[in-house]
């Protein structure tokens, strides 16, 4: 048996204790290969796709290579770990320092070649799935075909094999090889216990409430001004809360001992005070990793749904022509509108708007007025309620948009009177939120009565509008094809615009999506990891605990408790910080972002369950074949 | 003491019915053979053997791990064989103690934490708890330690927190798996004497499984397996040191390679 032999039978005999590093190294190899191969689809490079998109994903590309790159590294410190025993029974027999280093540098080559391959394989298995998932997302015309990816496989092989070959070097240059006594008794948890500092715990909670307040309370541009000096804050914060503040929790529990003596909770609070630190750095690592995910998906879905709702709110008909500037409504181009809908055979229903706008109201603007009976027609085509305006009384309509806070804005008409030729006054009864007359912010809606008895108007617009039955792929065929023919602006098809923006906002949704997920489920992984590094010293634990009579049951509720601790701290932390970011960016956009947020952070949650139902089954199971052998 | 009084119920503690245990595998593997034994209550009982006699089979049959494949055992009048898995854990919790070689105690418990586990398992009250751990350790000489770690102290001390673990619930029978395995022989003295107290003032019944025969002279009486069957039993006298020349001598006609006789098994 010569050495590379004994390394790679090591390897191959030894599968369990390699398939954890093995199997995070391959999925870490998947994911950028999966990026790697709908980056390089043809489709992209036929100009269709702007630059700054395709710049866009070849930074995401890199950062995908870096993290994994420091991903493989925890991997294989914390699996190197996991063998500071074995090295020590080798050295016991004569290995030297340097075998060692070899010994660990080949198989990690070995490991990272396998793993690469089998990643590439794996990946384009998937390919196909990622690409129709990208096709729905991304609104391509073309249809992402699968294709053989030579340029990604390339790719990746090269970038992996070199990362792998680097992190190897690395890893084997740095292996301390500490004392053969300690590396013996390396498996007895020796160590003491680990204890919290008071001041820092404080200085912990006082970073993450300065961090904290600093984000919930700023507004507007302050947003961004705060948003570096926050991230640290939070950063630092979090890294004590999770080697200090938790610390200091197990050791408030500990000392209750009604509590910490009942039941199991000794054998869990015990152990999890020991694991604290070791876990410390996961939880944080994956803390971190989750916030970023939480943070940027939400954000571009955040700022897509107000971009979106914005503008549907700012466009409540499918289709509007407003002349532009003098220029008097063009009876045929109203009629083109109505033709091409007809063409189609889309039901809509039509009609002609004109404002008039008043003085005399305010002292220095005009005001919009509207008869109830034309508000009432486009109450109904947008679904809004309708008015009831009495023979001498007006109603105050505010405009209800997102960009603009109407509400602080209004020019109190509430308040003020208005005129009839007759010199009467009529003055407002009620007030009503609407966005039934697009782009007008405050305005009175008077009975017909009224409104014939009112003065000249200052000016007056007419506008036509169009509302169809149910909105398809027709109705943005008609839309992009109209817009050509009307002068720039004079037209609004709010389905077309929507398409175009989802268009060329789809990749960044795609990307930034994409690079969350994978830093999501590495997160995970990370997870999983830290869970099966522990499996030796469990199955110790309760092989001993069993044998004095623990059942079966309690096994599980301590085991359920341990990997839902260690699944959810970090997560819930996360979650929070998210909550936090999102909040701050609501207040940023002054938009209300709580849905958004709630169907982002909701579904990582979910995710998140389900990967621990999946983790402390396995777990379970592993753990329970093992005891009963 | 409280478990004292807690000793009545049957006469005969332990008894074994013509146990067999067949070991299927590719090779079907007979470790025990029509063994038979009775243990008195409040007995001290040995059981020794070379290696691969099958005395750890019979032991795991007793402590309930494991099932013989043929006969019965019955513990104080029960047939745990024949409980439910969670009904076993219970029995096995409630009425039985164990001391191993290696200890067992939990590194991340201090001395006291891992002497009361088997009643925080059954939910007994903390004061309760207290008073029992401490009075247990009085009698073991451990009380300065209970506040330490398993890795603060000697394998002696560790053996004796065991052993308060293993009686601190009362159990109707103390099973003790090479005990001194692990110790030197100072140590391996205190810890059989403390076996020996256990079993004497509070009438512990106790069953040992050792090669050494320096520990199996605390016994009452001790029983010899060989290939997987009763060989012989002898039963001490007044003193114990006619007691250890006669198990040497029954050693030495049991005639197990010589290496069976050491005080450390690897097990």
């Amino acid at each position: 048996m010569t050495f590379r032999q004994f390394v790679i039978r090591n390897v191959f005999r030894n599968r369990r204790l390699y398939a954890a590093y093995f199997l995070s190294s391959m999925f870490t190899v998947m994911v950028f290969f999966t990026f790697a191969n709908f980056a390089f689809h043809p489709v992209f490079y036929d100009g269709s796709i702007n630059s700054n998109a395709l710049r866009g994903m070849g930074v995401a590309g890199g950062l995908i290579y870096v993290f994994s790159f420091f991903f493989v590294l925890y991997s294989m410190s914390v699996f190197l770990q996991s063998r500071k025993k074995e090295f020590g029974v080798l050295m016991i027999h004569g290995m030297s320092t340097r075998q060692i280093r070899s010994m660990v540098f080949l198989e990690n080559l070995l490991i990272g070649v396998v793993a690469t391959m089998l990643g590439i394989g794996l990946g384009l298995l998937f390919s196909k799935a990622v690409l129709l998932i990208a096709e729905n997302v991304l609104i391509i015309s073309e249809s992402l075909s699968f294709y053989m990816p030579w340029n990604a496989v390339a790719v990746t092989f090269l970038s992996f094999t070199l990362l792998f070959f680097f992190i190897s070097l690395f890893v084997a240059f740095l292996l301390r090889t500490k004392k053969l006594t300690s590396l013996i008794k390396s498996d007895q948890s020796s160590k003491g216990e680990p204890k919290a500092s008071k001041l820092l715990v404080a200085f912990s909670v006082l970073l993450l409430t300065i961090g904290y307040g600093l984000a919930l309370t700023a507004e507007g541009l302050d947003v961004i001004r705060f948003f570096l000096p926050v991230a640290i804050l939070v950063t630092i914060g979090t890294y004590f809360l999770f080697t200090q503040l938790n610390v200091f929790l197990v050791h408030r529990l500990k000392k209750r001992k009604t509590l910490y003596w009942k039941k199991t909770n000794m054998i869990l609070l015990s152990d999890l005070a020991f694991r604290m630190k070791d876990n410390a750095r996961a939880f944080f690592m994956v803390a971190i990793i989750s916030t970023v995910a939480f943070s940027a998906i939400g954000s571009l879905y955040g700022a897509q749904s107000y971009l979106t709702k914005g503008l549907i709110q700012a466009n409540p008909y499918d289709f509007t022509y407003n002349p532009v500037g003098e220029e008097a409504a063009d009876k045929r181009k109203v009629e083109k509108v109505s033709g091409a809908l007809e063409e189609e055979g889309v039901e809509y229903q039509t009609e002609r708007v004109t404002m008039s706008a008043y003085n005399g109201i305010l002292p220095e603007e005009s005001v919009w007025i509207i008869p109830d009976s034309l508000y009432n027609t486009l109450a109904s085509m947008t679904d809004s309620q309708k008015v009831e305006v009495g023979q001498r009384e007006a109603v105050v309509i505010y405009g209800n948009l997102l960009q603009i806070n109407t509400v602080n804005q209004s020019r109190g008409l509430m308040e003020e009177e208005i005129p009839l030729v007759s010199g009467e006054t009529i003055s407002p009864s009620s007030s009503v939120t609407s966005n039934v007359l697009p782009g007008v912010t405050d305005y009175y809606v008077v009975s017909e009565e009224t409104y014939e008895s009112l003065p000249e108007p200052e000016t007056s617009t007419t506008q036509y509008v169009w509302q169809v039955e149910s909105s398809g792929d027709e109705v943005v065929e008609v839309g992009l094809e109209l817009a050509e023919s009307f002068p720039p602006g004079s037209l609004t098809a709010i389905d077309a615009v929507l398409y175009q923006i989802n268009k060329s906002y789809g990749p960044v949704l795609f990307i930034g999506l994409f690079i969350g997920i994978v830093f999501f489920l590495s997160a995970g992984s990370f997870l999983y990891f830290r869970l099966y590094t522990d499996f030796e010293e469990d199955r110790k634990k309760f092989s001993a605990i069993r044998k004095m009579g623990l059942t079966d049951k309690e096994m599980n509720r301590v085991v359920t408790k341990q990997t839902g601790l260690l699944f959810f701290a970090p997560i819930i932390v996360a979650l929070v910080h998210g909550a936090v970011a999102l909040s701050a960016l609501s207040s940023f956009f002054d938009y209300n972002l709580v849905q958004e947020a709630a169907y982002v952070l909701g579904g990582f949650a979910v995710i998140q369950v389900v990967y621990f139902v999946v983790a402390r089954t396995l777990y379970t199971r592993q753990l329970v074949r093992q005891l009963s052998r | 003491m409280i478990w004292i009084e807690a000793r009545k119920g049957e006469e005969i503690m332990l008894e074994i019915k013509n146990a067999g245990k067949v070991y299927e595998g590719k090779i079907a593997h007979r470790a025990l053979t029509d063994v038979s034994l009775k243990v008195e209550n409040g007995e001290f009982v040995g059981i020794m053997g070379p290696s691969g006699s099958g005395k750890t089979t019979l032991l795991n049959m007793i402590s309930t791990i494991d099932q013989p494949t043929s006969g019965e055992i019955v513990i104080d009048g029960e047939r745990p064989h024949q409980l439910k898995k969670q009904k076993l854990a219970e029995f096995r919790r409630q009425s039985l103690g164990f001391v191993f070689q290696e200890f067992n105690l939990l590194p991340t418990l201090t001395i006291e934490e891992n002497i009361v586990l088997p009643l925080t398992l059954d939910g007994t009250k903390v004061r309760e708890m207290e008073t029992r751990a401490l009075a247990i350790a009085r009698k073991l000489g451990i009380e300065d330690i209970l506040n330490k770690r398993i890795t603060e102290v000697s394998g002696g001390q560790a053996q004796r927190a065991a052993i308060a673990r293993a009686m601190i619930h009362e159990p109707r029978l103390l099973l003790a798996d090479e005990p001194t395995g692990n110790l030197d022989s100072k140590s391996s003295k205190d810890v059989m004497e403390m076996l020996e107290t256990m079993n004497k003032e509070e009438g512990a019944t106790t069953l040992l499984v050792t090669h050494d025969p320096q520990a199996a002279s605390y016994c009452d009486r001790v029983v010899f397996i060989r290939d997987g069957k009763l060989y012989s039993e002898i039963h001490k006298g007044e003193k114990r040191q006619p007691f250890f020349q006669q198990i040497m001598d029954t050693l030495s006609f049991l005639g197990g390679e010589h290496d069976d006789l050491s005080s450390v098994r690897h097990s």
